[in-house]
């Protein structure tokens, strides 16, 4: 009877505020985390940036940039193992909490979160892609991601008789990171905020870093999670998504495609709500923040499992409670009254 | 109404119409209540809605525009925000029937017929006198009679439904015409969209569906209420205020849990558990359940437009302002919609196999109103995924006409023995 309870109330709750808190903890973990002593690897699956002097690790793409820029030769050497290891652990962190990373722990996410706040005070409307911009520019981060693997490669290796890449190219993703810019200024370090006129390629790149960091707070602000769209972590990461322990189950008999869970989705996936064949539905640009969940009214149709244990249901109960009732799930909450 | 002849005629036609109608209602009323010994004293307020009234006053309030709707496509969100009443209109009175065919072919739906019938004498729910008629571009007949309200005096307005639900395209299209709606409404009304009030009523809606939910869960339990009882209650969601709707359904929910505690149940454990879809019964069209519910089954879940499709779907919105509470409201009346006249329609499909195994249904019966072409054409789609389940499925068809209801009986009764038959021998 007791577990019922638990169940029920777990159900019922309101899970976005929850992650709100959540976020705010993550965020301070992975931005002030170095401060404290903190020392979380060099391998996360999330953008904990070596950039800012708080960070407490390094975020993974970078450590992957840095083990592949090695010749044929070495990666198939012991400095291969690096890179293996390095992989390695980048699985076993990111399969406890699947996606779940992007949307409870990237401190890069929360900020965009944060920015959408800011948005909604303004009572500026958000866009989203239609459905063949949304196609289009999806695979975006797929092309960040192959880049990322083949320049470091191309700088120490020369692919099809091609000159080698300029060494000004190393960590290439790092250069055009908005994580790079954005983060360390929450430590007060604006030292990344500058153009490098040492060569011509530095110019390009740190110009191009500089451009999207303004596309990351312009982008945002019209957009929920603009950057998660375009980013390679998130592509990383799904290539591993399905052997993840929390996991999105979705029982398609049960949904009538009413289409709530795609309405309410901060990246505007519509397969959540139009595919009723797939049971993991988990797509390449879900963040796992499950208000998909929230906002289903049929019981059962979306589980959140961990392992095999339900830990957040789709209820009828939980859906009025949220979103039947006058006082809930309103972040605007104040404004009406 | 052009001269004194027309006039003379058409009040002619409203007398004689209104008496027969208020026979009608009568009878079916008495059939639905005194034929059936065990009374639930919550049912008396959904009774008493359809009981024939001793005036010609509308019941609605007088400083409200009136707003009439038809199927299940029309946002009642946005008209309850813009403070106007909300009343649906589709009529199943055998009465109305006759005074429509004056305007449509004879060999159309019954439905359509008694509904233009209907609002062409002013014999609307609680003396309704419509202020708009908002007629959604369903099926081909409902277009069509849209093309009336000239002949009849009444202001339609037309909302153009997609022909399909589930592309990119239908949806953004469906989002333009709500919006549309809502300019017009606000014309219409004289009142401004706004937040608070659109939110406020999203979630009184929503309160209701929660009740409703609520209801169909307590059927799900036990068969401690008739199906003739749950479309009585659906089909005063058509026209009741709908606070007061939801507090007399939950007076009722309140009563039959009592009842599933203490045993009591209107039909026998081994009775046929049956599925009622097809085209809607709409009070007082109530043969099929009636006479299905007096040859001993139970129907127990009904898939009708006037009941379930109506209510079970919700809004759901990300941020509550206009921008996303408008769109919001439009997706609910067209995602989740299993209305024949959108292509593909798989989704029917789906939520009855799934109410078959939820409401452990032994059969299903479905039901076609003469001249329903689209309810006409899925029944052979339908059948055929049922049957491969393994239901039993009848069809039936009918029109308002109460005088040929020998062989209906005949044929529901065979379809209850049978079932009966193979449950004895499971």
């Amino acid at each position: 009877m007791k577990k019922i309870k638990i169940i029920q109330y777990i159900n019922n709750s309101n899970v976005s505020r929850f992650r709100t808190i959540i976020q705010i903890a993550f965020f301070l973990l992975f931005v002030y985390g170095g401060y404290f002593f903190i020392n979380a690897g060099q391998n996360l699956p999330t953008f904990a940036c070596p950039y800012n002097p708080g960070s407490p690790g390094t975020c993974y793409l970078i450590s992957a940039q840095h083990n592949l820029h090695a010749t044929w030769d070495q990666l198939f050497s012991f400095r291969g193992l690096g890179f293996v290891t390095g992989l390695g652990s980048f699985v076993l962190f990111f399969i406890i909490f699947n996606k779940a990373w992007c949307g409870y722990a990237c401190p890069l996410g929360t900020i965009q979160d944060w920015i959408t706040r800011l948005r909604k005070l303004t009572l500026i409307r958000f866009t989203r892609y239609d459905e063949i911009s949304f196609k289009r520019l999806s695979k975006v981060k797929y092309v960040f991601l192959a880049l990322l693997i083949l320049i470091p490669l191309g700088m120490s290796n020369s692919f099809f008789g091609l000159p080698e890449i300029s060494h000004d190219m190393g960590a290439p993703f790092c250069q055009i990171c908005p994580g790079r810019t954005v983060l360390p200024l929450f430590s007060g370090d604006t030292s990344q905020l500058f153009i490098d006129f040492t060569t011509t390629t530095t110019i390009v790149m740190s110009s191009l870093g500089i451009l999207f960091m303004a596309l990351f707070f312009v982008g945002s602000f019209f957009k929920k999670r603009f950057f998660c769209f375009f980013c390679p972590m998130s592509a990383l990461q799904y290539l591993f998504s399905k052997i993840g322990i929390l996991r999105l189950v979705k029982d398609g008999s049960k949904c009538t495609k009413c289409g709530n869970c795609s309405r309410v989705c901060d990246v505007g996936i519509t397969a959540i709500a139009d595919d009723i064949t797939s049971k993991n539905i988990v797509k390449d640009d879900c963040m796992m923040c499950f208000k998909c969940v929230e906002a289903c009214p049929e019981k059962g149709a979306l589980d959140v499992k961990f392992f095999n244990l339900k830990v957040f249901s789709s209820t009828e109960e939980g859906f009025f409670k949220r979103y039947g009732q006058d006082d809930s799930l309103t972040s605007n909450k104040k404004k009406d009254d | 109404m052009i001269n004194a002849t027309d006039q003379d005629r058409y009040n002619r036609l409203k007398k004689t119409s209104t008496i027969h109608y208020n026979m009608e209602v009568k009878q079916v009323l008495a059939e639905i209540i005194d034929d059936f010994p065990d009374k639930i004293s919550g049912m008396e307020y959904f009774y008493n809605k359809f009981k024939p009234l001793e005036t010609d006053e509308s019941l609605y309030p007088k400083d409200k525009k009136l707003i009439a709707s038809m199927c299940i496509h029309v946002p009642i969100e946005i008209i309850h925000a813009l403070d106007a009443t909300a009343v649906r209109i589709c009529s199943g009175a055998y009465s109305a029937d006759t005074a429509g065919s004056d305007f449509l072919p004879a060999k159309i739906c019954p439905m359509v017929k008694s509904t233009l019938g209907a609002l062409y004498l002013d014999m609307l729910p609680g003396n309704a006198i419509p202020d708009l008629v908002i007629n959604p571009t369903t099926c081909d007949q409902k277009k069509k009679m849209g093309e009336m309200g000239d002949d009849i005096n009444k202001e339609f307005y037309t909302l153009e439904v997609p022909p399909s639900k589930d592309s990119e395209e239908a949806r953004q299209y469906w989002q333009r015409t709500v919006k549309k709606l809502v300019k017009k409404l606000e014309k219409v009304t004289g009142n401004r969209l706004t937040r608070r009030k659109l939110k406020k009523s999203i979630k009184s809606i929503a309160q209701a569906q929660a009740e409703f939910r609520r209801f169909m869960r307590i059927r799900k339990e036990a068969p401690v209420i008739f199906g003739k009882d749950a479309l009585l209650i659906t089909n005063t969601y058509f026209f009741d205020n709908i606070d007061s709707w939801r507090e007399n359904l939950a007076i009722l929910n309140n009563e039959l849990e009592e009842r599933i505690e203490k045993e009591i149940t209107v039909a026998k454990s081994r009775a046929p558990r049956i599925l009622l879809t097809g085209s809607p019964s709409i009070f007082p069209n109530m043969r099929t359940p009636i006479l299905l519910e007096k040859l001993g089954g139970i129907v127990v879940y009904e898939e009708f437009c006037s009941s379930s499709r109506m209510l079970n779907d919700t809004v759901a919105v990300d941020e509550w302002f206009l921008y996303d509470m408008v769109p919001a409201v439009a997706d609910r009346y067209l995602k989740p919609s299993t209305c024949p006249n959108f292509t593909p329609n798989d989704d029917r499909i789906r939520k009855i196999l799934l109410a078959m195994k939820d409401y452990k249904v032994d059969g299903v019966v479905y039901q076609t109103l003469t001249g329903c072409q689209l309810y006409d054409m899925e029944a052979r789609k339908i059948g055929k995924a049922l049957e491969n389940e393994g239901y039993p499925v009848l069809n039936v068809e009918l029109d308002y006409n109460p005088k040929d209801s020998g062989q209906l009986t005949t044929r529901l009764e065979a379809f209850l023995e049978s079932i009966k038959d193979q449950k004895r021998k499971n």
